[in-house]
């Protein structure tokens, strides 16, 4: 088996990375892949809590790299996803304990086992985001419809294609489909339009994700949940599926006003004015 | 370099070898204090250096002229030294002459360098002239002396280099050509793009465009948008008013056609590109 790492990042903090991650990560291996994700946020772990695998961390990332353990015994299986497994970030060291070329290492020898390797890397562009994009063939860009996000994730873009992936895909997340037809939100063309990049996701804004995540549980479990369903159709496009992209602004339903509004051909848009 | 003294963390060490005496200079002290205590060694061994040649040394710090000439004047007055040179360590020495080559090849107006004569002394900077330090030279005036001539011989009308870049510039981009700049995409925000002639933007101008960088003011800048939050042409400086509404709803009174940016009466004057009003005619004829 031949899998390929696909790095998750976004430069802007709480956008949003380790939800897209266990989700992603959760939905692909609900597809019957053997998928494994990788905290590389050492001192701020978060994907483990994310994922409700936190009590059984034994060994995590950097005993892996330090020799301390074998990569079997690293790896948390999620007992619910089928093939789906987590190798968690050190809660006690930094950055510095985790080179890229180690990186690279260890993703090489989980790709001869697994199909897709997901990388959670941390916000910034420092070292911890230079390692953790070492060893990915492809990325997906985490923003939410905010100028400061895109501004990051744009900068980001640039350093990814300038260390040679030029496969960087866009996961914009938190759409409010009421506040973009009000015209206080960006819409998801303009941010497409402003980042020059394919989407492979747009993502409702949820309030059942919070749930989720306090309960440990991803999201994509809860066929309710409209930001589920979408991290369950972004999986399926990451597996090669092709499934067309819905703006979750013509999902929902629209208001009486809006409708009204249409009517009368005065329906605002949002500019792009970033 | 000869250390004679114990503390090597002193600032200013001196040292006498015969009639040639030694002065080094810490380089990570401020030059106040480095005069302060240059002053204060010179003036307590004053009859010790009543006279010969001394060789300032100053390690990595670049040294500017003003700061140099504050050495001069501590030890005249404190001294009857002479300064016979400055001495600072080579690799610096190489890096600042290769800043100083870019910033003469960015600050020197375009028609002297298609003429192929002008620049170097009046338009290099003054702030950071090392004493010994040759100015940067011949084979780059050779190169410029060509390439006029080829235009010339060429019977053609006298150009400028232009750039031509696909893509997007994202942001933290920073792209700087001594020449016409045109770009097929977008400039998003937090890109730079300065030029040392014109900027054409085939796209969206969101990002700083910094026009006639060299301090021409004639620079123009022309894009198929509605123009980003600063610009800059020549030493003239514009930004986008702030009453920009919401993020996302447009400013009112802002069309989204093409637009150009140029100076008039002594300000960066923006306004939309309108066809029939090429730039050699002075542009919109209302303005003028």
């Amino acid at each position: 088996m031949s899998g390929k790492t696909i790095v998750m990042t976004s430069g802007k903090g709480g956008v949003g990375k380790t939800t897209a991650t266990a989700n992603v990560g959760t939905a692909l291996a609900l597809r019957s892949n053997r998928v494994v994700v990788i905290d590389t946020d050492i001192g701020l772990r978060n994907l483990d809590v994310v994922m409700g695998l936190e009590n059984r961390i034994v060994y995590d990332l950097v005993d892996v790299v330090e020799d301390r353990c074998k990569i079997e015994q690293a790896l948390i299986r999620d007992k619910h996803a089928g093939e789906l497994y987590l190798i968690a970030a050190a809660q006690t060291r930094d950055k510095d304990c985790v080179s890229g070329e180690q990186l690279v290492d260890l993703c090489r020898r989980l790709e001869a086992d697994f199909d897709y390797v997901i990388v959670d890397c941390p916000a910034g562009i420092e070292q911890g985001f230079r390692n953790a994009i070492a060893a990915a063939q492809e990325a997906l860009v985490v923003t939410t419809p905010e100028v400061s996000a895109i501004r990051d994730a744009d900068r980001v873009i640039g350093l990814l294609h300038a260390s040679e992936i030029r496969s960087a895909r866009l996961i914009i997340n938190r759409i409010k489909p009421e506040m973009v037809r009000r015209g206080d939100m960006l819409d998801a063309s303009d941010v497409l339009e402003m980042l020059a990049v394919d989407a492979v996701g747009l993502v409702p804004s949820d309030d059942r994700v919070i749930t989720s995540t306090n309960n440990g549980t991803p999201v994509v479990y809860d066929t309710q949940s409209p930001s589920g369903r979408e991290f369950v159709r972004v999986a399926a496009r990451i597996d090669g599926e092709y499934i067309p992209m819905i703006d979750p602004v013509d999902e929902q339903p629209t208001s009486i006003m809006d409708k009204v509004r249409t009517l009368m051909g005065i329906n605002r848009k949002a500019s792009a004015h970033v | 370099m000869v250390d004679t003294t114990t503390d090597t963390r002193e600032l200013v060490r001196i040292a006498g070898r015969g009639a040639l005496v030694n002065i080094t200079i810490d380089d990570s002290a401020p030059i106040e204090i480095a005069c302060r205590t240059l002053r204060e060694h010179l003036g307590r061994e004053r009859r010790l250096y009543s006279g010969g040649e001394v060789i300032v040394d100053v390690g990595k710090r670049i040294l500017l002229h003003d700061h140099q000439e504050r050495i001069r004047k501590v030890i005249d007055s404190e001294s009857g030294l002479r300064i016979k040179q400055f001495w600072c360590e080579p690799e610096v020495l190489e890096r600042e002459r290769e800043r100083i080559d870019n910033l003469i090849e960015l600050h020197t107006p375009i028609s002297d360098r298609m003429n192929g004569n002008g620049r170097v002394e009046s338009s290099a900077p003054t702030e950071s002239d090392l004493e010994q330090m040759p100015a940067p030279e011949e084979d780059v005036e050779d190169d410029r002396q060509e390439f006029a001539g080829a235009i010339a011989a060429d019977g053609g009308r006298p150009g400028v280099p232009a750039d031509v870049v696909r893509g997007t510039y994202r942001a933290g981009e920073v792209h700087m050509f001594p020449g016409n700049v045109v770009v097929v995409g977008n400039i998003n925000p937090g890109a730079q793009v300065i030029a040392q002639g014109d900027i054409l933007v085939f796209g969206k101008l969101r990002g700083l465009a910094h026009a006639g960088a060299g301090g021409d003011a004639t620079a123009v800048i022309l894009a198929m948008s509605s123009v980003g939050p600063q610009l800059r042409i020549a030493d003239y400086f514009w930004d986008a008013d702030p009453p920009r509404a919401v993020a996302g709803r447009s400013r009112t009174g802002t069309t989204d056609g093409p637009t150009i940016a140029r100076i008039r009466n002594g300000a960066v004057h923006v306004s939309p590109y309108l066809k029939n009003y090429s730039i050699d005619h002075g542009g919109n004829p209302n303005e003028r």
